[in-house]
């Protein structure tokens, strides 16, 4: 990728990158459309059911068939809504979650964007979901989408300062924000020199984060369906409620990434005789474990309340964000100088 | 008097202008709070975009974080928060708008003027430097350290106050 990126930029050149970028995406459907199954089989299987079995073989068509159901409904827009804030933030939420991707980096030569700034603009771009959000809840003109928009965007607003924070010390233990620098300095040959061991209270500060930046269980108090109906989206159907939801499912992917880059090793071996598997083969099964980590929390933990929610947050969270940031600063400066 | 070539760059100026321009002026002209939010939103990406044109990334990315995140968030919860039923429409004031226009003509047109009059030195080429983010970095704990860490201070001041002034009305 990184010969095509550096080109000036073409016709022929554009036309290669639009391409990709469209492969890209149908990879990204296809990851969502199979994630939304696994979850649904993984959640079955925990609670002792057995999940999605009728549409196609092991039920492999469910959410085939669900999205086809979604694509041909009524597509209805509220009389009192907010017509065009209405019709722009499913939209406007899908957008950004599918531009961070961007600059993960799969192995050394597979990646897509070779940002300076990487980290920082997964982090800026990702703020943009929560104000579609917001919108959407408050053009539906509907009380409990509102407050599910509210909350969603206090709860992101909260948990995106630990998240940050978090991060700052895989930033200063590799010197740079740009995500492949982060991946390379974690090259030791064995598993003890990724991050997430020397980052340990780093990496659980973020995994709680990441968690509730998804609005998953036990953080999905948005859309808490007992309180709130559904959330921001309950005036939303069809191919409108279905970008939402997409845009939900590509942040699964894209953090569960980030998190295999930032703290995993990305795409290195756990031990040097282990070299000869294709660095994008560990990339796989360390995403496809922090994706299974997902539904198991979402399987077996209740939700919290949403006054604990925004003290754990700011009280302990930030705190121990706070602490291992000077913890490493310490480390770097009586240990590495 | 035009003398410029049409590169990618040269478009994407002109686009990321007309957002500016356009989410400007639709912040002054529309009518619902939120509204003017949102088109100021689509302002701060457009700055964003220029910071990129400009080889800034970490400003850039910054302006996308702080301005066009967060701020627009929290003004919207803020608006939310308070009613906004009746907007008092203004009625028409014809002599003070045909002033007002003829006052932005002119001060458009002496700014045109001066630019296009004005003889810039030509500032030697631009060196963007292999990482900006670490020079900012650098610059801010070395050289800048003691206005950062006073601005700092005086950022956690307000916020303290904010919240004595907020406390004293609530109680």
């Amino acid at each position: 990728m990184g010969a095509w990126l550096n080109e000036p930029l073409t016709w022929g050149s554009a036309l290669i990158l639009f391409l990709w970028a469209a492969l890209f995406l149908l990879i990204v459907l296809g990851f969502v459309t199979y994630a939304i199954y696994y979850e649904r089989k993984v959640i079955g299987w925990m609670q002792l059911r057995i999940g999605p079995n009728r549409v196609g073989p092991l039920g492999l068509f469910q959410t085939v068939a669900d999205i086809f159901k979604l694509l041909i409904k009524e597509d209805t827009i509220p009389r009192k809504a907010d017509r065009l804030l209405f019709i722009i933030a499913p939209a406007l939420a899908f957008i950004p979650s599918f531009t961070v991707l961007a600059v993960i980096p799969y192995t050394e030569k597979l990646y897509f964007a070779d940002l300076n700034v990487g980290l920082l603009y997964y982090v800026a771009l990702s703020g943009i979901t929560t104000l579609a959000m917001v919108l959407g809840g408050w053009a539906s003109n509907n009380k409990y989408a509102l407050l599910g928009g509210m909350r969603s965007a206090a709860q992101m607003i909260s948990y995106e300062v630990p998240l940050v924070i978090s991060i700052v010390g895989v930033i200063l233990l590799s010197g740079s924000l740009n995500l492949r620098d982060i991946v390379a300095a974690q090259d030791g040959g064995w598993f003890w020199n990724w991050n997430l061991f020397p980052q340990i209270i780093g990496f659980i500060v973020f995994f709680i984060a990441a968690v509730s930046e998804l609005n998953r269980t036990p953080f999905d108090l948005p859309e808490a369906e007992s309180e709130l109906v559904a959330g921001y989206h309950v005036e939303y159907s069809g191919f409108r409620f279905a970008f939402f939801m997409l845009a939900e499912y590509v942040y699964v992917y894209a953090i569960a990434a980030l998190t295999t880059v930032l703290f995993l090793g990305g795409w290195h071996a756990p031990a040097p005789f282990l070299d000869f598997v294709p660095g994008i083969i560990w990339f796989l099964l360390k995403f496809a474990f922090i994706v299974f980590s997902l539904f198991w929390i979402r399987a077996t933990f209740p939700r919290v309340r949403v006054d604990q929610l925004m003290s754990l947050g700011w009280k302990v969270l930030l705190p121990v964000a706070l602490l291992n940031v000077f913890l490493t600063a310490l480390y770097l400066e009586l240990f590495v100088k | 008097m035009f003398n410029v070539d049409i590169t990618g760059e040269y478009i994407a100026f002109f686009i990321f202008a007309v957002i500016i321009i356009a989410g400007a002026v639709l912040m002054i002209s529309l009518e619902k709070v939120v509204h003017m939010v949102i088109s100021m939103a689509a302002a701060f990406l457009g700055l964003a975009g220029m910071y990129v044109l400009l080889d800034a990334e970490f400003v850039a990315f910054v302006q996308v974080l702080i301005y066009a995140g967060a701020v627009s968030i929290l003004m919207i919860f803020g608006i939310m928060m308070t009613k906004h039923n009746g907007e008092a429409v203004e009625t028409a004031k014809p002599l003070h708008e045909t002033l007002a226009a003829v006052g932005a003509l002119c001060l458009f047109g002496l700014l045109f003027y001066s630019i296009r009059t004005a003889d810039f030195q030509s500032a030697g080429a631009f060196d963007p430097g292999q990482d900006n983010t670490l020079a900012i970095g650098e610059q801010l704990f070395t050289g800048y350290i003691v206005p950062f860490e006073l601005l700092s201070i005086l950022l956690t001041v307000a916020f303290i106050g904010a919240i004595a002034l907020a406390k004293k009305e609530a109680d």
